[in-house]
C-alpha cells in the first residue's frame, strides 16, 4: 500500500492492533515515523488516530480494559516489552494535550516539573531549562517578568504553548501533539504552528489534527486512518495533491468526515 | 534520569499503592463493620439457653435421699437422708466430704418429706409431725496463704422449729420463717380443714421481746379437697388449690384475723390443681394441673374495683401431670417437674427455655441460688448435675415488640422500665414504645421542618435573586453547624416556658400568620401597581414579607392572652385537661417539632435546593417561553425535575430526625408513653441509650437490649440514607453534576 | 369596566404569583427562626456579665431588699405588673432571685455604698460594709478602699496557698504512683522482705511524713489567713460576717463608670476563658472545658484526618471503578447520616469495654479491678468521634479529588511521573482546599457533639486535666470536660437551674460562636474551591 522509503526511522509501528475491551480501536496499523519531521495523523472523528497517538507514551495504560498487540519501536526497543520503564518512554516522548493543562503552579514550577519528579535539585539548571525551555516555546519574552506568577493567569494560547514548553524541558525525542490547537483562536493556532515548524529542527513531532488545512501547513508527512486502518501514508504534499486511494481522496476533498 | 533515583520513586509509588490500598480498605471496612460489632453484642439476646452435664456420680452407702443440693460454683453438692444427715460431697467425683445431724433429727425421728424455698431454706418434715427450717449456706473463701485459691465453705444454720399442733399433724405441712421474727405453720387435715399456727416476735417500746402467738382454723366451702398449698416466703399469703380447679386465697398479715381474700373457679374444666408455687417475688402464682400445663397468676383488679386472680401467663405443657414447681431463686424462671423431667420456663417472656431429665427419671431436683445449675437425683441413685447457660431468659421478642402482662399490671401493655430499687422486680424492656416515641417526634418534627424547607429552597433557587441567594444558602448551611445541644438547651429552657405562657397566643399565631399573609398579598394587587414598588417582585418579596409575620405573630402575643381569659376560661392548658381529657406536659411535642424541625430544615433546604437550581436552564427558558408563569414554571417543570433531589433531601432529614438525641433528650419528657397529642412527650430509642446506657451492668440483659436498639436506629437511618443515596445517584447521572 | 381588574385578579391568582410569596414566607420563617435562636443567645449570654446597677427596693410593709432587675411581665391576675430581681445572697434567702408586685414596692434607689462580692461559695453577695478586720485581727475602717487593699493582701495569702496546694497534689500524685507500683508488687509476686520493695516502701513513708507535714502547714496558714473578715448587711439590716479568702471579687456598681464597667466586663471574659469553675460550675471559668473540647478536637483529628484522606485517595485514585467501589461509596456517604448515639454506644462496646479491658488486663492487670483505659476517657472519646467524623473527610477530599480534571494527571504522567508523585505534587495540593473544609466540617461537629461523649468519657467535673507536669505528661485515658456537655450538665443537671442559667447562655454563645466560625470558614473555603476548578472548562 505504502511504498514511502523512510530513513533513519525514530517510532516505527508494526501490525499495532488496539481493543477497548472487546471492540477493536486499531486493526493492524504499520508506520514509521522519520526522525526530525512533523508527522500529521489525520483522519475523521474515531478513525482512532488519538489512540494512535496514545499508544507511543502508552498512556492508555491507564484506561481501564484496553489491551495493545503488536509492537511499537522506539530506537528499535519494543516499548511494549516487558522490561520497558514507562517513567523513561514518557521522557523521551512528551505530550501535548487537546486541553491545555497547566498546573496550577507558578509557570516557573511547571516547566521544570518533569526535572524535578526525576529528581533534579539543581536551581542553575532549572533556570537555564526555564529559559531555554520558554524560549524553545516562543513564550519568554511574555512571561519572563512574571515566572512566579500562577500559570493559570495566562491566557488560552499562551497557556498551551507553556505545555510545550513543559514538554520540551526533560529533552524528549518524540513530542506528541493531540490535536493541539482545537481550543485556541485563529491568532494563537497561528503562533503555536510557527512554533511547530522551529520545533521540526530538533524534536521529531508527530501531531493528530482533524484539521486538514493545519496538517497540509505544518507537516512533512502525513498519515490518514479510517476506522482504524492505516489508508495512506506519504509526503504531505503528495498526499493531498495525488492522493493515491478512493477514500483518502474523498476525505481530503470533503465528501465525508 | 539517575538510575538509583528512578528506583527509590518507584520503590515509593508500590509503597504508596501498598500502603494506600491496604489502609484505605481496611478503613473503609473497619467503619462499615460498626453495625457488625453493634450486631454481635446484641445477638445473645436471642441465642437458645444451653445445659451442659456437668457431673454425673453417685453416693455410694446413702439411701432414702430427701433432699439433694449444690453451691453455685458447682463444686460442693449434699444431700439430706431419711435419717436427718446431711451429707455433703464432691460434685465432681462424688468424693464424699463432711456430714452432720441436722437441728431436728434425733430420737428414733425420721425425715419424711423436704419442701426447698427460697436461698436453700430446707422445712423438713419429722416423722413425729414436727417441721424444722435449715438452711445451707455456701460461701467462697480465697485463702491468702494458699496462692489465693478458692475453696467454697459451708454450714448448716437452723432457722425455726415448729411443734406438733395440738390436733396432730395434717396430712400436708407448710412452714415459713419470714423476715421479722414471723413464724408460720399451717396443718392440712384430710377433712378438708386448715390450721395457722402463727408466732410473732416484735419488740415493744420499752425494747423487750414480745411474742405473740396465735391459732386459726381456717374455714371454706370448696367443690374438692385440697390438693396444693403454698405460702409466701414472709409468711404472709396463703395459697391453696383443689382437685376441682379451685383457687383460694388468703391473707395471714393480720395475725389475729386470717381472711380469706378470694376463691375462684381457675380452671373450667375442673381439673386438678397439683402443685402451687411462687414466682420469685412472691407475686406471681405458679399453678400445675393433672393435664400438665403449668400457668401463671396474679390478683388483677376488675371493672368493680376487686382484686381477683387472673391467668397471666401460660408456660410450658407436659404430658403427665405436674409434679412439682419450684421458682429461681434469681429471676422470674419457673422450673416445673412431672414424669416426664423438667422443664425451665420464663414467665415473663413465655420462652420455653430447657428441658431436662428426660430420660434420666428423676426423683428430686434443687437450683442453685444463683441460678446457675441444677442438681437431680435419678432413681437409680446418680446425683446429676447439670450447668445451664440462660444468659437473657426474659427477652424474647415478644417481650421486645409485643405488649406483655407484667405483675401489678392491669393489662398487657408496651413499657419500658429498665430498673428498680428491688432484685426480684420484673425488668420491663418492650422496645415499641421507645420506636413509637422516635417516630412520632420525627413525625412532628418533619410536619414543620419539610414544607418550610422545600418551599423555602423553591424561592431561593427559582425567585430570589442571584446575590442574595449567594448569602442565604450559606446562611442556612451555618445554621446546620448549629450543635443540637444549644437548640435543645434553648428549646427546654427558652422555648418551653415562653410557649407553656403564651400556649393561646401560639394558636391564635397559626391562625393569624396565614391570614395576615393572605391580606398583604390581596392589598399587593392593590400596591403592584405603583411601579417602585413592583421591583420587589424580582427576588425580594422575601423580605417584604417578614414585617408581616413579625406583626401577626406580635398581635398573636398580644390578643392570646385575652383569648384564653374569654374562651378557656383563663387557662388553656386546664381547659384542654377538664375538656379534652388531654394533660399538657411543658416539654412536649410541640417544642420537638420547633426544636427539631429548625435542625432538620438546613438539611433538607440545602438539598432540595442543590437539586433545584441544578435543573438546567434550558428547561426553565423553554417553560417560560411558552408563556408560563414563574411559579406555573416551577410547578410544572422545575420542580418534577429536581424531586428525587427533594425526595432525597427529606429523607436524610428524616434519618437526622430519627438519630437525633441532645434534642430530645432536652426537650421531651423522656417518658415512654404511647400517647399520640401533640402535647405530651416521648423517649425515643437515641434519649433512651444516652440515658440508659451509663447504668447498665455490661454485659447484662438491658446493655445488649441498648445495644439492640442502636442496631434498630441503625437499620432506620441506614435504610432512609441508602435510598436517598440511590435516588440523589440517579439524579447525578441524569444531570451530570451534583 | 369593573370587569378588568377581576380579571386581572383572576389571572394573578391562577398563575400562581401568591405562591410565590408563600414560599417566599417560608423562606422567612426558616431565616426568622434563625435570627431569634441567634438574637436570644446574644442578648442573654452578653448581659451575664455586665455589672448593671443594683436597686435597692423598699417595699410598702417597711422591709427592703437589694436586688438587680432582670424583667417585668403581667401579675397572673392581670391586675398590674411584676418585677424580677436577682436579690442574690443565698445563703440568707435561700432563692436568688425574687419577684415584687409594683404595688408592693414604696419607693426605689440606687445607694452608691452598696457592695457586691463574688464570693466562692453560696454565689453573690448584696450588702453595705460594716466592719473590716485584718489577719492579725485588727479592725479597720470600713471603706471600699480598705476592702481592696485588704482583699489583695487575701489574693496574695491565696496565691501562696495555691503554691502550697500544688505542693501537695505532687506529693499525692507521687503516693499514688508508689501505691500502684506496691500493687504491681504484689501481682508480680515481689515478696516482702525484697529490697526493691522495702526500698518503696522506706520512700513511701518518708513521703507520707512529708505529706503530713505539708498538710499541717496548710491548715495551719489557712486558719491565719481566714482572720481576715468582713462584716455586711443587707438591705434589712442582717449582719454577715464573710472571711476574705472566699471573696473572689468586690466591686460597687451603683459607682462605676461605663469605663470602669467596661473595664470590669473584659476582665470576666478573660476569667470565662481562662479560669477554673465554681459552685458546680456555674460560675466562673471554662477552662477546663475549652481545654477539654480543644484537645478532644486535637487528638479527634490525629485519626480521623489521615485515614480519612487515605480512605478517600483508595477510593478515588486507586480503587478499580465498579459497582464494589460504588456500594462503599454509598456506604460511606451513609456513614454520615448514622445517628451520633450508634457511634457513641460503639465507642462504649468496642473501644472502652473491648479494647480498653484489653489493655487493662494486658498491661495494668495489678491496678484491676479498679479500670485505667477500661473506662471512658479522652482517648476512647477521641476515637468515637473519629469515626463519626471519618466520613466527612472521606465525602469531602473525595469530592475534592473527583473535581480534578483528568488532563491535570495525564500531563503529570505524560512527563513521566510516578502515580504517587503526581498524587503528592499535583492532585492533593489541588485538593487541598476540599480536604481543609472537610477537616474544619469534622472539627465543627466535634466541637459540638455531644450525645457520644456523654458515654465515652466526658464528665461534669474532670480532677486533671488531659495534660499536666506529671510524667508522661499527655493523660489520655483521663476523664476530661467538653464545651457541649458543660451547656447540657449546667442546664438541666444542675442543683439550681435558675442561677445556672446566665452561666448556660455565657457558654452557649462561647460554643456558637467557635463552631459558627469554624463552619463559615469552612464553607467559604469550599465556595472558593467551586469557582476555582471552572478554568478548564473553558
Amino acid at each position: 500500500m505504502t511504498t514511502l522509503k523512510i530513513e533513519n526511522p525514530v517510532i516505527e509501528v508494526e501490525d499495532l492492533r488496539f481493543f477497548y475491551g472487546e471492540s477493536r480501536a486499531l486493526h493492524g496499523i504499520d508506520l514509521k515515523f522519520p526522525e526530525k519531521r512533523v508527522t500529521a495523523l489525520i483522519g475523521p472523528s474515531g478513525c482512532g488516530k488519538s489512540t494512535l497517538l496514545r499508544c507511543f507514551n502508552r498512556m492508555n495504560d491507564l484506561v481501564d480494559g484496553s489491551r495493545v498487540e503488536g509492537q511499537v519501536l522506539l530506537d528499535g526497543e519494543n516499548i511494549y516489552d516487558r522490561n520497558t520503564d514507562i517513567i523513561e518512554l514518557r521522557r523521551k516522548v512528551g505530550m501535548v494535550f487537546q486541553k491545555s493543562n497547566p498546573f496550577p503552579k507558578s509557570i516557573y514550577e511547571n516547566v521544570i516539573y518533569g526535572l524535578r519528579i526525576a529528581g533534579e535539585n539543581d536551581k542553575a539548571l532549572f533556570d537555564e531549562r526555564v529559559e531555554t525551555s520558554l524560549k524553545g516555546a516562543a513564550l519568554w519574552d511574555e512571561v519572563k517578568d512574571r515566572l512566579n506568577e500562577s500559570a493559570l493567569g495566562l491566557s488560552g494560547g499562551q497557556m498551551q504553548r507553556l505545555c510545550i514548553a513543559r514538554a520540551i524541558a526533560v529533552n524528549p525525542k518524540v513530542i506528541l501533539m493531540d490535536e493541539p490547537c482545537s481550543a485556541l483562536d485563529p491568532k494563537s493556532t497561528a503562533r503555536v504552528e510557527e512554533l511547530i515548524g522551529e520545533l521540526r529542527e530538533n524534536f521529531t513531532i508527530i501531531i493528530v489534527t482533524h484539521n486538514m488545512q493545519q496538517a497540509a501547513r505544518v507537516s512533512d508527512l502525513t498519515a490518514f486512518l479510517f476506522e482504524g486502518n492505516l489508508i495512506e501514508f506519504g509526503v504531505t504534499e503528495q498526499l493531498f495533491v495525488k492522493p493515491q486511494n478512493k477514500q483518502t481522496e474523498d476525505y481530503i476533498t470533503g465528501r465525508f468526515g | 534520569m539517575n538510575q538509583a533515583f528512578r528506583k527509590k520513586i518507584k520503590r515509593n509509588d508500590r509503597i504508596a499503592r501498598w500502603v494506600i490500598t491496604v489502609g484505605g480498605m481496611a478503613i473503609i471496612f473497619s467503619v462499615i463493620f460498626i453495625l457488625v460489632l453493634i450486631a454481635k453484642v446484641s445477638l445473645p439476646l436471642f441465642l437458645p439457653p444451653d445445659a451442659e452435664l456437668h457431673a454425673s456420680t453417685r453416693m455410694p452407702r446413702v439411701e432414702n435421699i430427701r433432699a439433694v443440693g449444690m453451691d453455685e460454683y458447682l463444686e460442693t453438692g449434699y444431700v439430706i437422708d431419711a435419717s436427718g444427715t446431711i451429707r455433703f460431697f464432691n460434685v465432681k467425683d462424688g468424693a464424699p466430704l463432711d456430714q452432720e445431724l441436722l437441728s431436728g433429727a434425733g430420737g428414733n425421728r425420721s425425715l419424711l418429706a423436704v419442701e426447698t424455698y427460697g436461698r436453700l431454706n430446707h422445712v423438713l418434715r419429722w416423722s413425729d409431725g414436727s417441721l424444722t427450717i435449715d438452711q445451707v449456706k455456701f460461701r467462697p473463701y480465697f485463702d491468702a496463704e494458699n496462692d489465693n485459691r478458692r475453696s467454697i465453705l459451708h454450714r448448716v444454720e437452723s432457722l425455726a422449729s415448729f411443734p406438733v399442733p395440738a390436733t396432730g399433724p395434717g396430712v400436708q405441712t407448710l412452714a415459713r420463717v419470714g423476715g421479722e421474727g414471723r413464724q408460720v405453720r399451717i396443718d392440712l387435715y384430710s377433712d378438708n380443714r386448715l390450721l395457722v399456727q402463727l408466732i410473732e416476735v416484735s419488740e415493744n417500746f420499752l425494747g423487750e421481746e414480745e411474742v405473740t402467738e396465735a391459732e386459726h382454723q381456717l374455714a371454706f366451702d370448696t367443690a374438692g379437697d385440697v390438693s396444693a398449698l403454698v405460702l409466701s416466703s414472709d409468711g404472709t399469703r396463703l395459697y391453696a388449690g383443689t382437685k376441682q380447679g379451685e383457687l383460694l386465697r388468703w391473707d395471714l398479715s393480720d395475725s389475729e384475723e386470717p381472711t380469706l381474700l378470694e376463691k375462684i373457679q381457675a380452671f373450667a374444666d375442673r381439673r386438678e390443681i397439683t402443685v402451687l408455687n411462687l414466682v420469685y417475688g412472691d407475686v406471681s402464682l405458679a399453678v400445675g394441673d393433672s393435664t400438665g400445663q403449668v400457668t401463671t397468676w396474679f390478683p388483677v383488679r376488675d371493672d368493680s374495683g376487686v382484686w381477683k386472680l387472673t391467668r397471666i401467663h401460660d408456660l410450658s405443657r407436659h404430658s403427665a401431670p405436674v409434679a412439682a414447681i419450684s421458682p429461681s431463686p434469681r429471676d422470674k424462671s419457673v422450673i416445673s417437674f412431672s414424669s416426664e423431667g423438667l422443664l425451665v420456663d420464663h414467665m415473663t417472656s413465655e420462652r420455653s427455655l430447657l428441658s431436662l431429665g428426660r430420660k434420666d427419671r428423676l426423683q428430686l431436683y434443687s437450683m442453685t441460688t444463683r441460678g446457675n445449675a441444677i442438681m437431680g437425683l435419678t432413681d437409680d441413685g446418680r446425683l446429676q448435675s447439670w450447668k445451664l447457660e440462660i444468659p437473657h431468659p426474659e427477652v424474647s421478642l415478644g417481650t421486645l415488640f409485643g405488649k406483655v402482662w407484667y405483675e401489678g399490671y392491669d393489662e398487657p401493655v408496651y413499657a419500658w422500665q429498665s430498673s428498680a430499687a428491688t432484685d426480684d422486680y420484673e425488668p420491663k424492656l418492650s422496645l415499641t414504645p421507645l420506636i413509637f416515641g422516635t417516630l412520632k417526634g420525627t413525625f412532628y418534627a418533619m410536619l414543620l421542618a419539610v414544607p418550610l424547607a422545600i418551599f423555602g429552597a423553591i424561592y431561593t433557587s427559582q425567585f430570589a435573586r442571584p446575590r442574595l441567594r449567594a448569602l442565604i444558602k450559606p446562611a442556612v448551611e451555618v445554621m446546620a453547624a448549629i450543635p443540637t445541644v444549644i437548640i435543645g438547651f434553648l428549646a427546654a429552657l427558652w422555648l418551653a416556658p415562653l410557649i407553656e405562657r403564651s400556649l393561646g397566643s401560639l394558636f391564635l399565631s397559626l391562625v393569624l400568620v396565614p391570614a395576615a399573609l393572605m391580606i398583604s398579598i390581596l392589598a399587593w394587587q392593590g400596591a403592584r401597581k405603583i411601579e417602585p414598588l413592583r421591583r420587589l417582585e424580582r427576588g425580594f418579596e422575601f423580605l417584604a414579607v417578614a414585617p408581616v409575620v413579625i406583626l401577626a405573630m406580635a398581635i398573636a402575643a398580644g390578643l392570646g392572652p385575652g383569648l384564653e381569659q374569654t374562651f378557656f376560661a383563663g387557662d388553656l392548658k386546664q381547659w384542654l385537661f377538664t375538656e379534652m381529657g388531654t394533660r399538657y406536659d411543658p416539654r412536649n411535642c410541640i417544642i420537638i417539632a420547633f426544636a427539631m424541625g429548625f435542625a432538620v430544615i438546613p438539611i433538607v433546604f440545602t438539598i432540595a435546593e442543590d437539586s433545584l437550581s441544578n435543573v438546567p436552564s434550558s428547561l426553565k427558558a423553554a417553560s417560560l417561553a411558552l408563556g408560563a408563569s414563574r411559579w406555573q414554571t416551577v410547578w410544572r417543570v422545575i420542580l418534577p425535575s429536581a424531586s428525587p433531589g427533594i425526595f432525597a433531601g427529606t429523607m436524610i432529614g428524616f434519618g437526622r430526625a430519627v438519630g437525633e438525641t441532645m434534642i430530645v433528650l432536652m426537650a421531651t419528657g423522656n417518658t415512654a408513653i404511647m400517647d399520640l397529642s401533640i402535647f405530651n412527650g416521648m423517649r425515643p430509642l437515641s434519649a433512651n441509650i444516652a440515658v440508659e446506657i451509663p447504668e447498665a451492668p455490661v454485659d447484662g440483659s438491658l446493655y445488649r437490649t441498648l445495644f439492640l436498639s442502636a442496631v434498630i436506629l441503625f437499620v432506620m437511618t441506614f435504610i432512609v440514607n441508602t435510598v436517598a443515596e440511590i435516588v440523589r445517584q440517579r439524579l447525578r447521572a441524569k444531570y451530570g453534576r451534583f | 369596566m369593573s370587569k378588568r381588574p377581576s380579571k386581572e385578579m383572576n389571572k394573578y391568582w391562577r398563575v400562581g404569583e401568591p405562591m410565590v410569596w408563600l414560599s417566599g414566607a417560608a423562606l422567612t420563617l426558616t431565616l426568622l427562626s434563625a435570627v431569634t435562636l441567634l438574637v436570644v443567645i446574644v442578648m442573654n449570654g452578653l448581659g451575664v456579665f455586665w455589672p448593671s446597677n443594683i436597686e435597692q427596693v423598699k417595699l410598702t410593709d417597711g422591709t427592703a431588699v437589694y436586688g438587680q432587675f432582670v424583667r417585668s411581665e403581667e401579675t397572673a391576675d392581670g391586675s398590674g405588673l411584676r418585677h424580677q430581681y436577682k436579690i442574690a445572697n443565698r445563703d440568707l434567702y435561700g432563692l436568688d432571685f425574687r419577684w415584687i408586685d409594683q404595688t408592693d414596692i414604696a419607693s426605689t434607689g440606687h445607694p452608691r455604698d452598696l457592695i457586691v462580692l463574688e464570693r466562692s461559695e453560696h454565689g453573690d453577695f448584696y450588702g453595705t460594709l460594716q466592719q473590716l478586720f485584718t489577719v492579725a485581727g485588727n479592725s479597720v475602717a470600713a471603706t471600699f478602699d480598705n476592702l481592696q487593699q485588704q482583699l489583695s493582701a487575701a489574693k496574695h495569702d491565696l496565691e501562696l496557698l495555691s503554691e502550697l496546694e500544688k505542693k501537695l497534689n505532687d506529693a499525692s500524685y507521687e503516693m499514688e504512683q508508689m501505691r500502684l507500683t506496691l500493687l504491681k508488687f504484689d501481682y508480680e509476686g515481689v515478696p516482702a522482705g525484697a529490697l526493691e520493695r522495702q526500698e518503696l516502701e522506706q520512700r513511701k513513708s518518708e513521703l507520707d511524713a512529708r505529706f503530713a507535714d505539708l498538710i499541717e502547714l496548710q491548715t495551719r496558714r489557712v486558719d491565719d489567713a481566714r482572720k481576715a473578715k468582713a462584716v455586711f448587711a443587707d438591705a434589712g439590716g442582717r449582719g454577715k460576717e464573710v472571711v476574705l479568702l472566699d471573696i473572689v471579687q468586690a466591686y460597687t456598681p451603683n459607682t462605676m463608670s461605663t469605663t470602669d464597667k467596661v473595664i470590669f466586663y473584659g476582665g470576666k471574659l478573660v476569667e470565662l476563658v481562662a479560669g477554673e469553675p465554681r459552685e458546680s460550675n456555674t460560675e466562673g471559668g471554662l477552662f477546663p472545658a475549652i481545654f477539654g473540647t480543644v484537645m478532644l478536637i486535637f487528638v479527634m483529628s490525629l485519626f480521623s484526618f489521615p485515614f480519612g484522606v487515605i480512605a478517600a485517595i483508595y477510593l478515588r485514585e486507586y480503587a478499580k471503578e465498579g459497582p464494589l467501589v460504588r456500594i462503599v461509596r454509598i456506604a460511606v456517604n451513609n456513614l454520615a447520616g448514622i445517628p451520633s448515639i450508634v457511634y457513641g454506644i460503639f465507642g462504649l462496646g468496642f473501644f472502652v469495654y473491648g479494647i480498653g479491658h484489653s489493655i487493662d488486663a494486658l498491661f495494668f492487670p495489678e491496678r484491676l479491678p479498679t479500670p485505667t483505659f477500661g473506662t471512658g476517657g479522652l482517648l476512647w472519646a477521641s476515637l468515637t468521634l473519629a469515626l463519626l467524623t471519618v466520613p466527612v473527610v472521606i465525602v469531602s477530599t473525595e469530592e475534592a479529588l473527583g473535581a480534578i480534571p483528568r488532563e491535570m494527571r495525564e500531563g503529570s504522567y505524560a512527563l513521566g511521573a510516578t502515580k504517587f508523585q503526581t498524587l503528592y505534587r499535583v492532585l492533593l495540593p489541588m485538593a487541598s482546599p476540599g480536604i481543609m473544609t472537610g477537616l474544619i466540617l469534622a472539627m465543627a461537629r466535634a466541637a459540638g457533639e455531644v450525645a457520644p461523649l456523654m458515654i465515652t468519657g466526658v464528665v461534669k467535673l474532670a480532677p486533671a486535666l488531659p495534660i499536666d507536669g506529671n510524667f508522661p505528661f499527655v493523660h489520655l485515658d483521663r476523664k476530661f470536660m467538653h464545651l457541649g456537655f458543660h451547656i447540657y450538665d449546667i442546664g438541666f443537671q444542675s442543683p439550681n437551674v435558675e442561677a445556672a442559667k446566665p452561666m448556660v447562655f455565657v457558654t452557649t454563645l462561647l460554643l456558637v460562636l467557635i463552631v459558627l466560625l469554624m463552619s463559615s470558614v469552612a464553607i467559604r473555603l469550599r465556595n472558593k474551591m467551586k469557582k476555582r476548578y471552572t478554568f478548564g472548562t473553558f
